[in-house]
């Protein structure tokens, strides 16, 4: 009889719905001379049929605050729940995330001087509608609700309660888009005595002209974004004026230039730039008819606000033999710092080798040596080893 | 001069412009480049006021209780937080 019923349940599912089912894991660790092995493992699986998705990612992170001193470290769970459901031109997606703080439970300073609590974790449902009225209208509105898990060292929870919704409308022309969409925000604390609300609603035009020199794309989008509500000192927060461009450049089939840049304005009554950056990208191809193409990439990025960040990465990934690569990597960077005595700004480089191993789409292993070298009180240096593990066994049809 | 460098020569001298502009250089708002966020969570774990949480994949900062301690900004390993 069970040897019957098994194979009749396993066809089940085919007789009701064509599926199909996918699942992957990404695993990433590591560990240096400061850090008790940092690592995050994600699984993940989707059913879906041509009317509805199942979406379960299941995430575990041990987390350090790597090349921080002193570090900061957490692990916690985090689960996802999406269900995606297309009925013709609208989508329904109720969602549901939960994340568990396991071991030392990390501090969260309080607003209203109400001291420090300890998070624990929190659970969040959330739905989003969204439709399409024709090709070039679309509507969306989202709500989220967080129930988080604080509490005091004497065991009191805070009833700490977020709820957030935000609605809007876009439409398209050829080579424009207008978005318009407002956001509220309100957060709740009864035991401590706190709420605070604001908004947002933002005008936001953006193009793509089409009549461009071939291999030369362009995009650029401005957004006015209206604001109400207070920032953590009860002033006002400031309208902000978004602009920023993109430009692509294909110089040969292999070599292309990829550069952005924005400008930010912060309006209080008052006109203040606010931020300026721009960022330019390198990417060279090449040994393209290989197993597993080779890459360079040259980046970096400045930006200029009440602080500066630069940045510059260099990574490579050379083909030397089937699925296996060689890796370099390479970072510098520049940013204000909360470590004591180093002064108000941190310079770091991060520099090692790898090695890879693909296998088609399917597995992805990687290992690589890194040194750091950090200019705190003195400058630091210290080794550290990532390794990885991607696999996608691919889609099943059911 | 090639269209994209004039277009970038254009884009650079507005850039000096505003950048020379008088007055506070004063953000009142953190960004975040959703471009490059990875949704990875480090700057949710190191901020100590709570104020980050990750939506739709990326991170988004409550602005109500961010209090510009720029521990996100060093942490975050995209340089995506400035
Ligand atoms: S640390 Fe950076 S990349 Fe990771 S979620 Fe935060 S902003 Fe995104
Ligand atoms: S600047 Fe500090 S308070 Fe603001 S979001 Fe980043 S870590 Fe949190």
């Amino acid at each position: 009889m069970i040897g019957k019923t098994i194979p009749l349940l396993l066809l089940l599912p085919a007789l009701v719905f064509a599926a199909s089912l996918d699942g992957w894991m990404d695993v990433q660790t590591g560990g240096d001379s400061l850090s008790p092995e940092p690592g995050r493992l994600e699984l993940g699986g989707m059913l879906s049929t041509d009317n509805w998705t199942l979406i379960l990612e299941e995430q575990y992170s041990h987390e350090d605050s790597s090349g921080i001193v002193p570090r900061i470290l957490n692990t916690y769970s985090r689960t996802d729940i999406d269900f995606i459901v297309d009925a013709g031109p609208v989508t329904i997606n109720p969602d549901l995330c939960w994340t568990v703080d396991l071991g030392d439970k990390p501090e969260m300073v309080l607003p209203v001087q109400a001291g420090v609590a300890y998070r624990e974790g929190f659970i969040r449902p959330g739905l989003s509608l969204a439709a399409d009225f024709s090709e070039n209208y679309h509507v969306f509105v989202k709500g989220l609700y967080w129930n988080r898990d604080l509490k005091q060292e004497n065991g009191y929870d805070l009833a700490w309660t977020e709820s957030r919704l935000n609605g809007g409308i876009s439409c398209e022309t050829s080579g424009f888009t207008l978005n318009m969409s407002g956001l509220y925000h309100k957060t709740n604390s009864d035991f401590i005595d706190y709420e605070s609300t604001w908004g947002r609603f933002d005008i936001a035009f953006s193009t793509e002209p089409q009549s461009l020199p071939a291999h030369f794309y362009v995009t650029g989008d401005v957004t006015y974004s209206f604001y109400n509500g207070t920032n953590f000192l009860g002033n006002d927060l400031a309208d902000r004026f978004t602009s920023r461009i993109r430009l692509v450049r294909m110089i040969v089939p292999s070599l292309a230039v990829n550069t952005t840049f924005e400008s930010v304005i912060d309006y209080d009554g008052e006109i203040r730039p606010a931020c300026t950056s721009a960022e330019s990208r390198i990417i060279y191809h090449f040994m393209r008819s290989r197993e597993v193409p080779s890459i360079i990439t040259l980046s970096g990025k400045l930006s200029t606000s009440s602080i500066r960040t630069e940045r510059a990465v260099l990574f490579s990934r050379i083909n030397f033999y089937r699925g296996l690569s060689l890796l370099l990597n390479a970072e510098a960077r520049s940013t204000p710092t909360s470590v004591a005595g180093a002064g108000d700004t941190r310079k770091w480089i991060v520099f090692g080798p790898g090695l890879e191993y693909q296998l088609a789409t399917t597995l992805r292993v990687w290992g690589i040596i890194e040194q750091e070298r950090t200019d705190l009180e003195e400058v630091e240096v210290w080794w550290r080893v990532r390794t990885g593990l991607e696999f996608y066994p691919g889609s099943l049809s059911l | 001069m090639t269209p994209y460098a004039r277009v970038l020569v254009i884009v650079a001298a507005v850039l000096v412009l505003l950048s020379a502009c008088k007055g506070p250089v004063e953000s009142t708002q953190l960004i975040v480049d959703t471009d490059a966020c990875t949704g990875c969570g480090e700057c949710v774990e190191v901020c100590p006021y709570g104020a980050i949480e990750i939506i739709d994949g990326n991170a988004v900062i409550d602005p109500s209780l961010c209090h510009f301690c720029y521990r996100c900004v060093e942490q975050c390993p995209e340089g995506a937080i400035y």
